[in-house]
């Protein structure tokens, strides 16, 4: 028997309500994505790239379709606790310190104590925040915020990872820092799901793509076969291309 | 569903300063100002002496501002943070969320009510004549209150929005519901207006707790706490099981 798929999206359809009249963000997206898949999700701003992420992770309320998360519908507790998101702004609880972040989440996500305690020391070693542990996140660096961040989406061990544009405003080094962490995590059998600005990282870590405009799926494959269809020689020309369609 | 209370209440606990000892501090200095320093001009009031007539009432005007004051900026934060998403996507139900939401506020108003009482114990020598009344009033306080605060936090588009209801709903209507004074002393229409105020039933529920004596009857009094009790619980739960206001 094949293993259920870590996300499948059936017709999702969101429509806001917005100044002026109402805004389609997603338009009835179909969306597979394979148990350890590493999957690059690339759009403008608009495209419902975020709109997408959100629904998944039970963060707006769906207009129309189907979410399934390994198998399970999107809203179960299980599913939910097979998720971990980072989001694309930095969204930190400003009255608690790194570890308390780290212990709490894990308590939100149904961790015991003594587990989510073990865990956040052990996130906080990987992600070099240990000397951080009793820092209030406004008080962290951008950088820092963002391991943070990252940390707390992983502290519950999660089989689906949705990473929105983690490496937005960070620096070289903190990127780079961050993929080796990110392709570590995909060796180990977790499936990631990454939106980015950037095409290059896209290339460099996905092993599928897929482009989103106007709320639509208009492409889906890998790099190689993406620059093959559209005649380009780099995912650049592919989504230049593709988006001018 | 206790990490997210234990969160709000560490939340209380790192603000003690501003969350717990200034409200105590206010209600105390209230009691010492206009009980004690002012009581000896003042008749008593149904036979009660002033400065312990205006206890019960300051008491519950502490602790509802906190129980709602905390809820409504600890959720509007959450939403203006968006750490609230942390939260939501848990797997949490949306009962879970909303009692450990909620418990913050009742926290910080138990801790506030208990400091206010064992200030005003030694201060004017204030009793508990109907322990049981007063158990009921004070519960239907906290859950009016502490509900109240979580929908004004889900629909505050501004830090302004929720302390406009505490500053020019809230405290306006406790004044007027007979705080300070015993609304049949006043003339009409102004007596029947009162009784019109449901902050006045609260107010009078938690008086013939402590001292056994209220302007209208502790059964009536009770009865229109604990439908309003009910009505904002009840608003607060359809918010958060549709997910309105909370989620696009």
């Amino acid at each position: 028997m094949l293993a259920a798929p870590a996300l499948r999206l059936t017709g999702l359809t969101k429509t806001y309500d917005a100044v002026g009249g109402r805004f389609q963000a997603l338009d009835g997206v179909d969306l597979t994505i394979a148990d350890g898949d590493f999957f690059g999700l690339l759009g403008p701003n608009g495209a419902g790239k975020t709109t997408l992420i959100s629904a998944v992770c039970n963060l707006i309320r769906l207009t129309g379709g189907e979410i399934s998360v390994f198998g399970m519908a999107h809203d179960t507790m299980a599913a939910r606790r097979a998720v971990g998101l980072a989001e694309q702004d930095v969204n930190l609880d400003r009255f608690l310190d790194v570890e308390e972040t780290l212990v709490y989440h894990g308590g939100y996500f149904g961790m015991t104590r003594r587990a989510a305690r073990a865990r956040a020391r052990e996130m906080m070693d990987v992600f070099d925040l240990r000397a951080k542990a009793g820092v209030r996140a406004p008080a962290l660096s951008g950088g820092m915020r963002r391991r943070l961040l990252l940390a707390r989406a992983l502290m519950h061990e999660p089989r689906l990872v949705i990473l929105d544009e983690p490496t937005a405003g960070v620096d070289f080094e903190l990127r780079i820092e961050l993929w080796r962490y990110i392709r570590r995590l995909h060796a180990h059998g977790t499936t990631i799901l990454l939106t980015t600005h950037y095409l290059e990282e896209a290339e460099e870590l996905c092993r599928e793509i897929a482009l989103l405009r106007g709320g639509r799926v208009i492409a889906r494959d890998t790099a190689a076969n993406l620059r093959q269809t559209y005649a380009a020689d780099s995912l650049a020309g592919v989504y230049v291309k593709a988006m001018a369609a | 569903m206790l990490w997210l209370a234990e969160r709000e209440v560490l939340r209380v606990l790192k603000l003690w300063t501003q969350t717990i000892a200034a409200p105590i501090v206010s209600s105390f200095l209230f009691i010492v100002v206009f009980g004690l320093a002012l009581s000896g001009r003042i008749s008593p009031v149904r036979g009660v002496d002033y400065d312990l007539f205006i206890v019960p009432g300051l008491m519950i005007m502490a602790m509802a501002q906190a129980a709602y004051a905390n809820n409504s900026t600890s959720l509007f934060q959450a939403r203006n943070d968006r750490y609230l998403n942390d939260i939501l996507s848990a797997p949490l139900r949306s009962w879970e969320v909303l009692v450990g939401l909620t418990l913050g506020g009742v926290v910080r108003a138990v801790l506030i009510g208990a400091g206010v009482f064992a200030l005003a114990v030694p201060a004017v020598g204030i009793g508990v004549e109907q322990p049981l009344v007063l158990l009921a009033a004070v519960g239907f306080a906290l859950a009016l209150f502490a509900a109240l605060g979580v929908v004004v936090g889900i629909y505050a588009q501004t830090f302004d929005h929720a302390g406009f209801v505490n500053t020019l709903v809230i405290l306006p209507l406790t004044f007027l519901g007979g705080v300070f004074y015993s609304v049949d002393v006043l003339p009409d229409p102004w007596r029947d207006v009162s009784h019109a105020n449901p902050i006045f039933y609260l107010v009078q529920a938690v008086r013939y707790g402590f001292l056994g004596q209220s302007d209208v009857s502790p059964v009536l009094a009770l009865t229109i706490t604990g439908l309003l009790a009910v009505a904002v619980v009840a608003w607060s739960a359809w918010l958060f099981s549709t997910g309105r206001r909370l989620k696009a």
